[in-house]
């Protein structure tokens, strides 16, 4: 029996080891072959090159004429622009409404609170594809022009939501006796949420910032559909290069977006785990 | 009312208003405009008529316009086959998930910590560039492939990519975090002296899982299904990715519909039909786990 109970656990460790390397071994695979120089066969590999990190930065390389595939660095930049452009402003509204909207319903008792909680998750819920075609329509019947706006706005109904969930839990694991002291002490109840209440939310709210920046960055689906045809976004970008067929700059492309993500969710999820 | 009362009743206003004001017009204001959309004519010429027309929903459901088509099952066929790729994709994500849930919830909390840190983390990194990864892996040329014909596993080149299975594999691959967090949840919060006086009682560990830790888990493994479903049924990165043209799912017919066929209405007839399977899901979910589903679902 006791052969057996070791057995089972050295199953399970093996069983989770395995769903782990299933996660993360295709990052490793291809950032290692990000630096592979075949031009055609990208998972045959035939030597160590930083040819395409260059490429897609705007250097000169040795990699010949033929085998180019960006048509030009300047598109591939101003997606860039344009996705750091909406992120943050999206990250500015979603973080202010969400904390506000965090705020009223932990802290106030009022008809209907239970009705925006689930309001509240609803953004989150709703397949993007919906809510995009939804907002599609929607701005098209309103005469607005598709665009950066548009982005801005459609993207902001769901980050939100992201924020909202982040300082809430931030709320909820908060200590309120210091509020209590502060209050006793004299301090208005202003003062007291300036000096007390808002820096302890401050790492929830900076978190759920991040994080929200973040998913700006990479939707696709959302802004895909309202972002009208003058607008590129980086997601979109990547997405029309790989339906025109798969080429070694992507992976280049690909690995920097991951860095990138990797270390500003890295931070958001710390602070958003970081208990007082 | 005192003036006390007042000034949070201000406060309040200042806290909800414009969140209100802003979801009520982008948010719920185009869901409105969708639902009746969903309801009018096709114009000839991709617009809009004013017109009652249930046909969009005829065309999927087999009760089309007579004046200009005959029922054609091709809608509803994909309408089913997407409902299948995503039930098999919640039960794959399931069994992934469902054992590394118990063996992370047994360790210290530093590395429980970030295990789910590590779980987390993919869901904040390029959705596109992730499934690109599996394209790299599973195409013609791709590592797979590569591999096993190099080593003489295989003569000829399998076909992975572009099939029910490279897009469930791409939809397991992403949505992970989506089902292992409730999961973790209820596996976190299992009480084991009700195992082990299972085992002591005498039941087999069979009859212990399915009698004590299945049920007790239920909940976690509901709602993950849940999230886990709605996303994927929708979906239309997945599909036009590693489906390439052959694999067509509701998300793909959907972004045709609006971006080359112009149909809009018969295009926001098929959202409604994605957003019906939710909000039948969501309602089965709320009776069956009632109140407390929701608040423990909502946080608090």
């Amino acid at each position: 029996m006791k052969i057996l109970a070791s057995l089972a656990r050295g199953s399970l460790i093996g069983y989770t080891a395995l769903f782990f390397a299933f996660i993360y071994i295709p990052l490793v695979l291809i950032a290692v072959y990000s630096f592979n120089s075949n031009p055609i066969n990208m998972m045959t590999w035939t030597g160590f090159t930083t040819d395409w990190y260059a490429q897609v930065l705007g250097f000169k390389t040795a990699i010949s004429e033929s085998a180019l595939y960006i048509e030009s660095t300047d598109q591939l930049v101003q997606a860039v622009w344009n996705s750091l452009m909406i992120a943050t402003s999206t990250t500015t509204i979603a973080t202010v409404l969400g904390t506000a909207i965090a705020i009223a319903l932990y802290r106030f008792d009022f008809f209907g609170r239970r009705f925006y909680r689930v309001v509240m998750f609803m953004p989150m819920l709703m397949p993007d594809i919906v809510l995009g075609i939804a907002l599609l329509i929607f701005f098209v019947n309103a005469g607005v022009n598709l665009g950066l706006t548009t982005i801005i706005i459609g993207q902001c109904t769901f980050l939100i939501s992201y924020v909202f969930i982040v300082v809430s839990a931030r709320l909820a694991g908060m200590d309120r006796t210091l509020e209590h002291a502060s209050a006793d002490l004299g301090a208005n109840e202003w003062t007291t949420f300036r000096r007390v209440v808002f820096p302890q939310l401050l790492p929830g709210i900076v978190g759920g910032a991040l994080l929200a920046f973040i998913i700006s960055m990479d939707d696709l689906v959302i802004t895909y559909f309202i972002a009208g045809v003058d607008v590129t976004t980086l997601p979109m970008f990547i997405f029309a290069m790989l339906r025109r067929g798969i080429k070694p700059e992507i992976n280049a492309i690909a690995v920097m977006m991951l860095t990138f993500s990797f270390v500003i969710a890295s931070l958001g999820l710390y602070l958003r785990s970081r208990q007082k | 009312m005192s003036s006390i009362a007042l000034r949070r009743r201000a406060q309040l206003g200042l806290l909800l208003g414009p969140v209100s004001l802003f979801l009520a017009v982008f948010f719920l204001g185009p869901l409105a405009i969708m639902i009746v959309t969903s309801f009018l004519a096709p114009g000839l010429y991709g617009g809009v008529e004013w017109t009652w027309y249930p046909h969009n929903y005829g065309r999927i459901l087999g009760f089309a316009d007579p004046m200009f088509e005959d029922f054609d099952p091709v809608y509803i066929a994909i309408f089913l086959r997407s409902l299948k790729i995503a039930a098999l994709t919640v039960i794959a994500t399931l069994i992934v998930c469902y054992p590394a849930a118990f063996c992370i919830s047994r360790l210290s909390e530093r590395w429980k910590n970030f295990c789910l840190f590590l779980i987390t983390l993919p869901f904040f990194t390029s959705l596109i560039v992730r499934l690109f990864i599996w394209v790299l892996i599973l195409r013609q040329t791709g590592l797979v492939n590569s591999v096993l014909l190099n080593t003489g596993v295989i003569a000829r080149p399998l076909e992975l990519i572009y099939t029910d299975g490279a897009i469930i594999l791409g939809m397991v691959y992403i949505f992970i975090p989506f089902m292992f967090m409730p999961v973790y949840a209820s596996v976190e919060k299992l009480d084991w002296t009700l195992v082990r006086a299972s085992l002591d009682l005498g039941a087999g560990p069979i009859r212990t899982f399915l009698r004590i830790i299945l049920p007790l888990t239920a909940p976690g493994i509901a709602g993950g299904a849940v999230i886990v479903f709605i996303p994927a049924l929708g979906n239309f990165v997945v599909p036009a990715i590693l489906g390439g043209a052959k694999v067509m799912m509701l998300g793909n017919l959907i972004e045709q519909q609006f971006l080359a066929a112009r149909n809009w209405p018969f295009g926001s007839a098929l959202a409604m039909m994605v957003m019906a399977v939710m909000l039948v899901l969501l309602f089965v979910y709320v009776i069956v786990s009632g109140r407390r589903g929701i608040d423990a679902a909502t946080g608090r």
